[in-house]
């Protein structure tokens, strides 16, 4: 316990010692880089001389392309290309609505098979009606 | 306009000079490093950022940087006259160590530890920032740092007893 304690109060004694025999400059080498570094002037900072120029170049320049449409121009070249992209990405034919107000009007579109009995049908009571109107068959030669 | 780091110059020389003193030992050279050291920090003043710890760190980052480049850079040619006799260095072996020549014998990364705490007098949490460590490893590292420098001081005084010994006439 005892030899505890020493070994600390010597460790005290030794950073005492360490910090008393810092080693120390000379006054005049002090005074002379004093003197150096008080002569030389700090650069004023321009950071916020330069955010302000950036931004009233822009506003110029935004100013300029407005008055001759050049945003208008910028937005629907914009508009374009998100069309002209949709168009790429989207591979679909064109979409039909099946259940619209003509689509119930008209109904579905006739087959040509259907067509063409109808129209065998219609021919056939033709005839049938002109050999009633004759009473006889027509002459055919 | 951002806070400026060198605003009072005066404390901060000191304690960048006594860290770069503890690293590279007392002299011109020291002197040398922390005038480049200031230099440096004049030129990059704007770039301080004091969210990202005290001027003083900053400073000492600058300054480690500087040692650094300085041990890269090739060693002057020693004349003739300026090489170190070997019975010369024999002689200081057995004179007395101070404490800031124990400090010397220290290995590398001790001497940075002991040149933060007690040079530059940051504190643990400092130098952590500074070595990139937690906190915690700083600590414990600088224990075992000041325990290394108490057994070279207590190794120098009993070969200097030794040697005080050997040096006695004999009586008998």
């Amino acid at each position: 316990m005892r030899g505890f304690f020493r070994s600390r109060d010597e460790g005290l004694d030794l950073e005492r010692e360490l910090r008393a025999s810092r080693p120390q400059p000379r006054d005049e080498f002090v005074q002379m880089l004093e003197d150096r570094v008080h002569e030389t002037p700090r650069r004023a900072t321009r950071g916020g001389f330069r955010i302000a120029f950036v931004g009233a170049i822009t506003a110029c320049m935004l100013f300029a392309l407005a008055a001759v449409g050049g945003l208008g121009q910028a937005a629907s070249a914009v508009g374009d290309v998100a069309v002209t992209a949709q168009r790429i990405v989207n591979t679909q034919g064109p979409t039909i609505v099946k259940k619209s107000s003509a689509a119930s009007q008209y109904g579905k579109p006739a087959t040509k098979k259907k067509i063409k009995k109808k129209v065998k049908a219609k021919k056939k009571v033709k005839a049938k009606k002109q050999v009633r109107r004759a009473g006889r068959p027509r002459f055919t030669g | 306009m951002a806070r400026d780091p060198l605003a009072d110059p005066g404390p901060l020389i000191r304690r960048v000079y006594a860290y770069v003193a503890y690293r590279v030992g007392e002299g011109a050279e020291a002197e040398d490093l922390t005038s480049e050291t200031f230099e440096r920090a004049l030129r990059y003043r704007d770039s301080y950022d004091p969210r990202r710890g005290e001027p003083v760190a900053w400073l000492i980052g600058i300054a480690r940087r500087c040692i650094e480049g300085g041990r890269l850079r090739p060693e002057p040619v020693a004349t003739a006259g300026e090489t170190a006799d070997p019975l010369d260095v024999e002689g200081s072996t057995i004179e007395r160590l101070t404490l800031a020549q124990a400090v010397e014998r220290l290995d590398e990364r001790d001497r940075e530890l002991i040149a933060l705490r007690y040079g530059s007098d940051l504190s643990a949490r400092q130098i952590a920032e500074v070595l990139e460590l937690r906190t915690n490893a700083v600590e414990v590292a600088l224990h075992r740092a000041l325990a290394r420098l108490r057994k070279l001081l207590e190794g120098d005084e009993a070969a200097q007893a030794d040697t005080r010994l050997r040096e006695r006439p004999s009586t008998l």
